[in-house]
């Protein structure tokens, strides 16, 4: 369970740090645009949001995501000590393929969401948002497993967008013509790829030591040419991930070891993902707790919805009959692909439960100085917003 | 062996004072019950050993804590045989102008008046009277108050603490405001605002101490000594040696009907569906059982049900117990009566305490913070065959003594030279109050922190399995959110010293768990 390092140690430096990837971004960055992400210099947006935007729907698309929490577990245990640390059940996640996890603290609340990816029988890499090193050590505590941090020794890039299997066809990966969703491969010695993204559309990601991350790039960029492979930043990927109904850590809920305040924490079933615990696998963490508070103990529900109007209702609080203050937008934007105005919402129990008409959100609007209140009608809505069958299509379609 | 003979109500583990009162507590309520012991000796640490013809108590050696409760409800005294002889407390001086006091009143050990004699006795019952307050809350699991105020359990812990709120506003204000001034404090200003340093005090500090991984000047040692006090303060020898208390809970068990195996090795705790089956033993046996006692660490405990099956938050917080044992026990068969002068006979009988001051028992401290043993030890020693002659064969007799400060984690390990030289120190300490001492030593036996360990499964050799710290007690004693002996698992209790109230041959952890189980309705009606 110890951290190896193999080469002596450098200088800690100071503010934020490239990723692998840093030389090709700030080469192609007009807008420069950079926000801190884990500690390292990542794009906002590279060139405008509306271009990155519509080539992940229309095209294809590169996104850095080096910064992501990286952990191998392996061992013995591996498997035992991560259906301890999970809701849902390991045991049933195929060598070769990748699963979405919630894992909680003793009280059911949620720590973090990730990706569990499974090597063989005994090896695994979670990956993540939050960093949890310090976590899974504990986590790991009596199992027979060594945990690796891999976020400094891996790089990563998100190839998202219609378009994406062909550039990996052109770039010479036609072997992953075969994968489904969620499978993943090692397609050349040290490279590795997942069906995988973050926003509902054809898209894999790809896996590879850092000190070859430049020569994959560049070997991306020469294929995608033809196909309109563009750099983006985080701006667009947010676009796509509310369209697809995805939840982002600290946005969407917060994450439990990181809230300060009481009662920040949610349960997974709290954000609509009762699917994703399995109360029948054994015990893991916060199980007792999620029992214990059954159904009737939902305090809150995260719920999709379609907003009247076209002004993006990020933070718009939410009413029942006008009156009554029942939530807020967590994550508001407008939908470019589905030409609807979206979000996903934090309703307090019952709404969103049992009571789901009869709301509104309000809606402050700003022109060009001039402050103006919108009270508008409130859609739930079940399933992602943007769905196409490309996104699942196996073969791959070429676009 | 027919599933039948293999299934009883609960399961306990551990065949000590605390694991047999668990037992003797649920068959009481019509519950069958084994316990299952490691060793091939009931008793835990209360257990008498052979040394050279002598009966000797192999760990503890004297009772202060014995619950009332539990001494009521097992008829120990009554129904079942248990004498004791209290003994005052002697405090040695190498001056040889000894201190002696009992119930509260210090002389010299020639009968001269002590000048701090008045202060002593202030300090003595102010803090007795504290304890007693603070005893109330033995008798039970601490407060939750987790139903609000509408929820039935939760007015009744509402009413326990109200009532220490009442007797603490009966002290009056000023006794109130010492009792709340003096609580988180440290042992050593306590008593040296009061009394001048001297064998005195340095009693009342080793007091404040014995078994932690503490000097007098560490935080919380006031309430450590007020822990010790809390039945009154008086030392207890039991008359048949250690083993007579040990006999004395295994008695009051198997009169109601507790089978009770030793030499049983527990492979692990069988779970299903979050809830207890049984044991699977080393030998392949299976024992099934609705409940599991378990008088093993927290730990230990953890590990035989699986760590799986807890919330990682409670193995940190288990795996971060502190349980430093700081004491060894030494056992000594004199070839001849025991001379301390300027005691005596009678006073040699006594309670006899190595500290010749505060300042020395901080002193002591110090280098087991390093994981060195003391120069100076601190020492409890008593000669039970004073007291008890048939304990050796005649013209022999027995020394046991509690030698502080001797880390379990000793640099270099306990090896035998390390015991040898444990050994040689405190005959060189012991020599300074009994001349000669050295010479009559026909026997002798020693008992690191590691071998306490290994005897009894107690973590780190700790005689309160986990340190009696202020950050260990009521509720959070052993951890936060397991302090009410219910241990993760449906069906699994904590019931040893590591649980509320705490160590000590006292009982009440065994009695208090029981009585859990028995409410929580694991065990049905």
């Amino acid at each position: 369970m110890k951290r190896t390092t193999k080469t002596p140690p450098k200088p800690v430096p100071l503010g934020l740090i490239e990723t692998p990837f840093y030389a090709r971004l700030n080469a192609l960055s007009r807008a420069k645009s950079w926000v801190g992400w884990a500690g390292y210099i990542s794009p906002v947006v590279l060139d405008t949001v509306e271009f990155e935007y519509f080539a992940i729907r229309n095209q294809a698309t590169l996104y850095d995501i080096s910064p992501m929490h990286k952990y191998r577990i392996a061992g013995p245990d591996a498997l035992a000590m991560l259906n301890r640390l999970v809701t849902r059940d390991i045991a049933k996640l195929r060598n070769g393929r990748v699963g979405y996890a919630m894992w909680c603290d003793e009280e059911g609340k949620l720590i973090d969401d990730g990706t569990v990816f499974r090597f063989g029988d005994t090896d695994f890499r979670l990956c993540c948002q939050e960093p949890m090193f310090g976590w899974l050590l504990d986590s790991a505590w009596g199992f027979d497993v060594d945990i690796q941090d891999e976020s400094d020794v891996i790089a990563a890039l998100s190839l998202q967008g219609p378009t994406s299997w062909s550039v990996l066809k052109d770039a010479g990966f036609a072997a992953v013509e075969s994968m489904k969703p969620f499978d993943w491969r090692e397609v050349e010695p040290d490279i590795w790829i997942s069906r995988t993204g973050f926003t509902g559309d054809l898209g894999y990601e790809l896996w590879v030591p850092a000190a070859k991350a430049l020569r994959l790039w560049d070997r991306l960029w020469d294929a995608g040419d033809h196909w309109g492979l563009r750099a983006i930043g985080f701006a667009a990927v947010d676009l796509c991930r509310i369209e697809a109904g995805f939840v982002a850590a600290g946005i969407d809920f917060q994450p439990v070891h990181k809230a300060v305040r009481l009662h920040r924490g949610r349960t997974p079933i709290e954000l609509g993902f009762g699917r994703m615990v399995d109360f029948d696998k054994g015990h893991f963490n916060g199980r007792r707790a999620l029992l214990k508070q059954g159904g009737k103990g939902q305090r809150h529900a995260l719920v999709r919805i379609d907003v009247a109007g076209f002004k993006p209702a990020d933070g718009a609080l939410i009413y029942h009959r006008k009156k009554k203050e029942v939530g807020f937008v967590t994550s508001g934007v407008w939908s470019p692909t589905t030409k609807r105005n979206i979000a996903l919402a934090e309703l307090n129990a019952p709404f969103g439960i049992e009571i789901t008409d009869d709301l509104w959100a309000e809606i402050y609007v700003n022109q060009e100085g001039k402050w103006d209140k919108r009270l508008v009608p409130v859609t739930l809505q079940t399933g992602p917003f943007f769905i196409n069958d490309r996104a699942r299509a196996t073969p791959p379609r070429a676009f | 062996m027919a599933m039948s003979d293999n299934r009883y109500d609960a399961i306990v583990i551990g065949a000590g004072h605390n694991g047999l009162t668990a037992a003797a507590t649920l068959a009481a309520a019509g519950k069958s019950v084994c316990v299952l012991e490691r060793s091939d000796r009931i008793g835990g640490m209360s257990r008498s050993v052979d040394l050279g013809g002598a009966t000797a108590p192999e760990i503890a050696h004297l009772l202060y804590n014995l619950n009332p409760t539990v001494v009521r409800d097992l008829g120990l005294g009554t129904k079942v045989p248990l004498v004791t002889k209290i003994l005052p407390t002697v405090c040695l001086s190498p001056d040889r102008n000894h201190v002696l006091f009992a119930q509260g009143e210090a002389t010299f050990a020639n009968g001269a008046v002590h000048p701090d004699a008045a202060a002593f006795g202030l300090l003595h019952g102010r803090l007795t009277r504290f304890a007693a307050l603070l005893g109330q809350m033995a008798d039970g699991p601490p407060p939750a108050l987790a139903g609000g105020v509408l929820d039935a359990g939760t007015l009744k812990e509402m009413a326990a603490l109200g009532k220490l709120g009442w007797g603490l506003k009966r002290l009056g204000k000023t006794e109130m405001r010492e009792f709340l001034r003096v609580i988180l404090s440290n042992a050593y200003d306590l008593i040296l605002d009061e009394i001048s340093d001297g064998p005195l005090a340095g009693a009342l500090a080793a007091d404040a101490v014995r078994g932690a991984h503490a000097g007098p000047r560490s935080p919380g040692t006031v309430f450590s000594l007020m822990y010790r006090l809390g039945n009154g303060g008086e030392a207890h020898l039991p008359i048949g040696g250690m083993g007579a208390v040990a006999a004395a809970f295994e008695t009051a068990a198997r009169n109601r009907g507790v089978a009770i195996r030793t030499g049983v090795r527990i492979d692990h705790i069988i779970v299903a569906a979050d809830r207890v089956q049984g044991v699977l033993l080393e030998d392949g046996t299976t024992i099934h059982a609705d409940a599991i006692l378990s008088s093993a660490g927290p730990a230990q405990t953890m590990q035989i049900a699986g760590v799986a099956n807890f919330d990682i938050e409670a193995v940190r917080r288990v795996r971060n117990l502190r349980h430093k044992g700081t004491v060894a026990k030494i056992n000594l068969l004199l070839d001849a009566a025991p001379v301390f002068p300027g005691l005596t006979r009678e006073q040699t009988a006594g309670r006899l305490i190595v500290a010749p001051s505060a300042t020395y028992v901080e002193r002591a401290f110090n280098p087991a913070k390093y994981g060195e043993m003391s120069q100076d030890l601190v020492i409890e020693a008593v000669h039970p065959s004073l007291s008890d002659p048939s304990l050796t064969p005649p013209g022999l007799h027995l020394m046991s003594a509690v030698v502080s400060y001797a880390p379990f984690a000793l640099t270099g390990g306990w090896t035998d030279a390390a015991r040898a030289e444990l050994l040689a120190r405190t005959v060189r300490t012991l020599d300074i109050f009994a001349p000669g001492i050295g010479g009559s030593i026909r026997e002798s036996q020693v008992l690191s922190p590691a071998d306490i360990a290994d005897l009894t499964g107690a973590p780190g050799g700790h005689w309160h399995h986990v340190e009696m710290g202020i950050d260990q007690i009521l509720t959070v004693r052993p951890a936060n959110l397991i302090s009410r002996y219910a241990f993760g698992i449906g069906g699994l209790y904590l019931c040893g010293a590591s649980a509320h109230p705490g160590g000590d041959v006292m009982g009440a952890a065994g009695r208090n768990a029981a009585l859990q189980t028995l409410k929580d309705g694991v065990l049905g009606a």
